[in-house]
């Protein structure tokens, strides 16, 4: 693919990073020296001039691409040079990367004409609530505006006995969820009547975001449900975090060292209080017994500062806690130093956008152990032969609908349903049998 | 040599007065207008007409005379403003007395005639008069109408109908406005002071109609269209002047209601009114948090009313609940009607209609008092400052219908209260004092209520000021305190208070 990239930026560069293997990169920038380093570093077209501009993007040959990624850190630049794209190659796809949460709602309304909204910060809170929501994932996605969740669970030695261990037939499947698939060593297993699941086991499951929250807890030992989270610094992502798990249901805290900005996020998030104070300060811990929160998330700017604060944290007594690192090389030095996970808004956006542009149909494809499966969020074509057909006679080799989407609605199927023309199904398949997947469907 | 004077006077104040005036003027002298209504009504049954033409000659003289002298080049900002709303208010009252000195004989005195009007221009209600009943029909009527002419404002009305004054009008309709913030119903000041009085008007026709069918129908065969008209210019601006000598209970069951039903419309929200009533949005306003505390307080006040008035045996069963349910949503909304002498009742039931007069209606009605939103807001603060001394770092906004309201907001509301309370407890006390100096036996708790009423713009009182009372006792210097507290919370202090500061007349 021929693919265009405007801004030089972090996420810019990332995403350069990431695809320039596969494709055919332009990079575009106002700024000389960035473009030159990068075009050192990797095998990509460089423009320097505004990528708002609408004769830089026609002389740079804009309607010869196939996408265009428009990732610099202002909005409004994103949105026109988009706009611009889609003008000169109506062809043309296009990914508009924002901070504005606003223009994200505007996009999913149709509003906006881009193809794909990416928000850094809200893809960092989606990561790092998944983290939080069900804390023993080791990798979850969502789908359908988060109506269906696919969750991974490492199955502990202390797990839930009433599903773990006994037949699957008999086990107590949480309602609107589905066991996709068990991976034992080396081994998949399709989850049969008969298979069981035993500790030590990888499972992968497919459900509602409340079935997926009843799994965690099953496979939580104890009654260990994070209600109570503090988020240290009331940045943008800080605040995106804090949203998140507000609409999750879970009571935050806030805390924001700077007093105008602490206002602002006091005003913008009724149901979170904040605190204008610094994370770093032992006194305010100890009175506002910052230590009884089950989680903390550490979204200060300044990858040291985010250590220091997690360490004093655990110190006070927080059990778990993830840190917003911005330099990839912090990742390991945070989880050396004992912070339980790090979150880099970088990959996390850069995933999402290299997700995107795989085949355009498949709107989300989510990688799970490397390349022995896939999950497919596929829509039903009219003509295809497995429509009208109840499931329990489809011909299921090496495959397995975990949910459909209907008219906007999760739907997780019994055998009785059938599958119709327009459904977004989200399969879950072998890699092997993706291409028959999708040639059926 | 008098116009060098008066420049180098200018230049040492930093208010522009002779441009305030000149303004002042402009908008007096329109008031002369008003004086139609009465002179209709006095042609039509017979009655001297003379007073009202006498009156609207003096009134536009006066206006034009005051515009004349003050003629120049000025410039009307916002620190004039509050000088003009002021002034207007003053001038305006004493010009409206003007029929009252030519023919009634109840009130030859100037003071009492002052108090008269400017009573039914800040649409408290509260009376010098002592027979009513022996008013003419076009001296009575022009009562009730001074009333409804103040109730939603005549400086509103006059950027919604005279032609452009010159001036932007924003600081004007604020300073008189109830309530904390002006909500914008347009764009343009001069069109949302056209809506809220077409909704006024729309209103007040309403009940004439409504309480005219109750007349039609045979429902109330006191009523009468008259009536219907008198009160409805009494009721719609939370004035409380009525034309009969026990006010409501000469009247009705079925008047009665429908009088206390509009009295608690008068006391909403008008832009509320307007989103809910013309644009439809009724559903939003019903979620307004004033307008269900307002609705709350009128609820539990009737109730314990109610309920007292039950077990003390005073009223019982369906009459109980009526006279419960009027006394309250005439004190709350600052009317003052009667459908019964609440005097007569226990001092539990004076004492909740004492702590209404304080609470009042919602901002951006016709009632006065402290408002309903302000009580809500101040209950925030200090709910906050509660909160602050455990959580010292917590950044706690206040909001209100999930809006964030800001501290300057916060800060004028908790002012206001205490200003409020201030000019309350200063007016009690001179009362209290003069009362014990003159002739009248003034009590303690008649005085209380005398400076809570007249500064709530209420209208009766307690004791011999009661519903079915009179002011006429107080001497005339309670009298010209009472005016004051009047004109005061009509314009809700401010205005008028920082008059009294230096820093507004330093350059």
């Amino acid at each position: 693919m021929r693919i265009f990239v405007i801004g030089a930026g972090q996420v810019g560069s990332t995403v350069v990073e990431a695809l320039h293997h596969e494709h055919e990169l332009t990079l575009i920038d106002l700024d000389a020296d960035r473009l030159s380093t990068l075009s050192y570093k990797f095998d990509i077209g460089t423009i320097e001039g505004n990528g708002a501009s609408r004769r830089t993007l026609r002389d740079a040959g804009i309607d010869q691409a196939d996408l265009l990624i428009a990732a610099t850190s202002r909005d409004e630049v994103n949105i026109v040079s988009s706009m611009f794209a889609k003008k000169l190659s109506p062809e043309t796809k296009t990914i508009v990367r924002t901070t504005n949460v606003e223009y994200l709602d505007l996009w999913q309304e149709r509003e906006l004409d881009v193809d794909f909204v990416i928000s850094s910060e809200v893809e960092t809170a989606h990561a790092v609530s998944r983290i939080i929501g069900v804390p023993a994932a080791r990798q979850t996605d969502v789908f359908a505006d988060g109506q269906v969740q696919m969750v991974e669970f490492d199955v502990p030695a202390a797990a839930d006995a009433t599903v773990v261990g006994v037949p699957l037939r008999e086990a107590v499947i949480p309602a609107d969820s589905k066991v996709a698939s068990i991976i034992r060593g080396d081994r998949m297993i399709v989850p049969r009547g008969d298979e069981s699941i035993l500790a030590g086991d990888r499972i992968i499951v497919i459900g509602s975001p409340d079935a997926a929250r009843e799994w965690s807890r099953l496979m939580v030992s104890g009654d260990r449900v994070l209600d109570d989270v503090v988020v240290v610094g009331g940045g943008q992502t800080g605040v995106a975090i804090a949203r998140l798990l507000i609409d999750q249901g879970i009571k935050v805290r806030v805390i924001e060292a700077f007093g105008p900005r602490a206002r602002e996020v006091a005003e913008e998030l009724p149901e979170a209080r904040v605190f204008h104070a610094t994370g770093t300060d032992p006194e305010f811990l100890e009175r506002e017994k910052i230590g009884t929160a089950r989680a903390a998330v550490f979204a200060m700017p300044q990858d040291a500062k985010n250590l220091y604060a997690a360490a004093l944290a655990k110190m006070h007594g927080v059990p778990f806690t993830i840190g917003i690192v911005h330099d990839p090389l912090s990742a390991d030095v945070f989880e050396q130093a004992g912070v339980d996970v790090a979150v880099n808004p970088r990959s996390v956006t850069a995933e999402e956008i290299v997700r995107f542009t795989h085949d355009p149909r498949i709107r989300q494809l989510a990688m799970l152990e490397g390349d022995r499966f896939e999950v497919l969020d596929i829509t039903v074509r009219d003509e295809s032969p497995l429509c009208g057909r109840p499931f329990k006679e489809l011909p299921m080799t090496g495959s397995l609908i975990g949910a459909i989407v209907r008219d906007g609605a999760a739907i997780f199927p019994h055998g009785e349903d059938e599958l119709r023309p327009g459904d977004r199904a989200i399969i879950f398949a072998e890699s092997s049998r993706l291409q028959q997947v999708e040639r059926a469907l | 040599m008098s116009s060098l004077r008066r420049r180098s006077k200018r230049a040492r104040l930093g208010v522009d007065v002779w441009g305030a005036l000149h303004l002042v003027g402009a908008l007096v002298k329109y008031l002369s207008v008003a004086f139609i209504l009465p002179f209709g009504v006095a042609l039509g049954y017979g009655e001297p007409a003379w007073p009202f033409l006498a009156a609207a000659a003096i009134t536009a003289a006066g206006g034009q005379g005051l515009e004349f002298f003050t003629k120049g080049k000025h410039s009307i900002g916002a620190r004039e403003g509050f000088l003009v709303v002021s002034l207007t208010w003053l001038f305006g009252a004493l010009f409206m007395s003007l029929p009252y000195l030519f023919v009634e004989p109840q009130l030859r005195n100037p003071f009492d005639a002052y108090f008269e009007a400017m009573s039914g221009m800040t649409t408290t209600g509260s009376s010098m008069l002592t027979d009513i009943p022996a008013l003419s029909h076009s001296i009575a009527i022009w009562r009730q109408f001074t009333a409804w002419l103040g109730g939603m404002g005549i400086i509103v009305l006059a950027l919604a109908v005279l032609p452009r004054l010159r001036v932007g009008g924003r600081q004007l309709m604020e300073s008189e406005a109830p309530g904390p913030e002006l909500e914008p119903l347009a764009t343009s000041i001069r069109d949302t002071a056209r809506r809220l009085w077409l909704l006024y008007v729309g209103l007040t026709i309403l009940m004439i109609f409504v309480l005219s069918m109750i007349a039609w129908t045979g429902l109330d065969s006191r009523m009468s269209f008259y009536e219907a008209v008198a009160h409805a210019f009494s009721t719609m601006p939370t004035a409380g002047f009525s034309t009969r000598a026990r006010s409501i209970e000469e009247f009705g069951a079925a008047s009665q209601w429908a009088i206390a039903a509009f009295m608690i419309i008068a006391g909403m929200n008008f832009a509320l009114l307007y989103f809910a009533l013309v644009r439809g949005h009724l559903r939003k306003a019903l979620r307004d948090e004033e307008l269900r505390l307002y609705m709350a307080l009128l609820g539990v006040a009737t109730l314990l009313i109610f309920i007292d008035l039950s077990a003390e045996g005073i009223e019982a069963g369906a009459t109980a609940f009526r006279h419960a349910a009027f006394q309250t949503a005439s004190v709350m909304t600052t009317t003052g009607l009667a459908s019964t002498d609440f005097n007569l009742w226990t001092p539990l039931t004076a004492l909740v209609l004492v702590l209404l007069m304080f609470i009042g209606g919602s901002a951006g009605s016709t009632a006065g008092a402290i408002k309903v939103v302000r009580i809500l807001l101040t209950a925030r603060i200090m709910r906050r400052e509660l909160d602050h001394t455990v959580h010292r770092e917590a950044v706690l906004p206040i909001r209100l219908n999930g809006r964030v309201i800001d501290e300057r907001t916060l800060r004028a509301v908790s002012v206001f209260v205490l200003l409020y309370l201030v000019a309350f407890a200063l007016g009690a006390l001179i009362l209290v004092i003069d009362g014990a100096r003159g002739a009248v036996d003034v009590s303690p708790f008649e005085a209380i209520s005398a400076a809570a009423t007249t500064l709530g713009n209420v209208g009766p009182g307690f004791g011999f000021l009661g519903p079915m009372g009179s002011f006429e006792p107080f001497s005339n210097f309670s009298t010209v305190v009472m005016t004051m507290l009047m004109w005061m919370g009509r314009l809700e202090l401010l205005p008028i208070v920082v008059l009294l500061t230096r820093s507004y007349w330093r350059a």
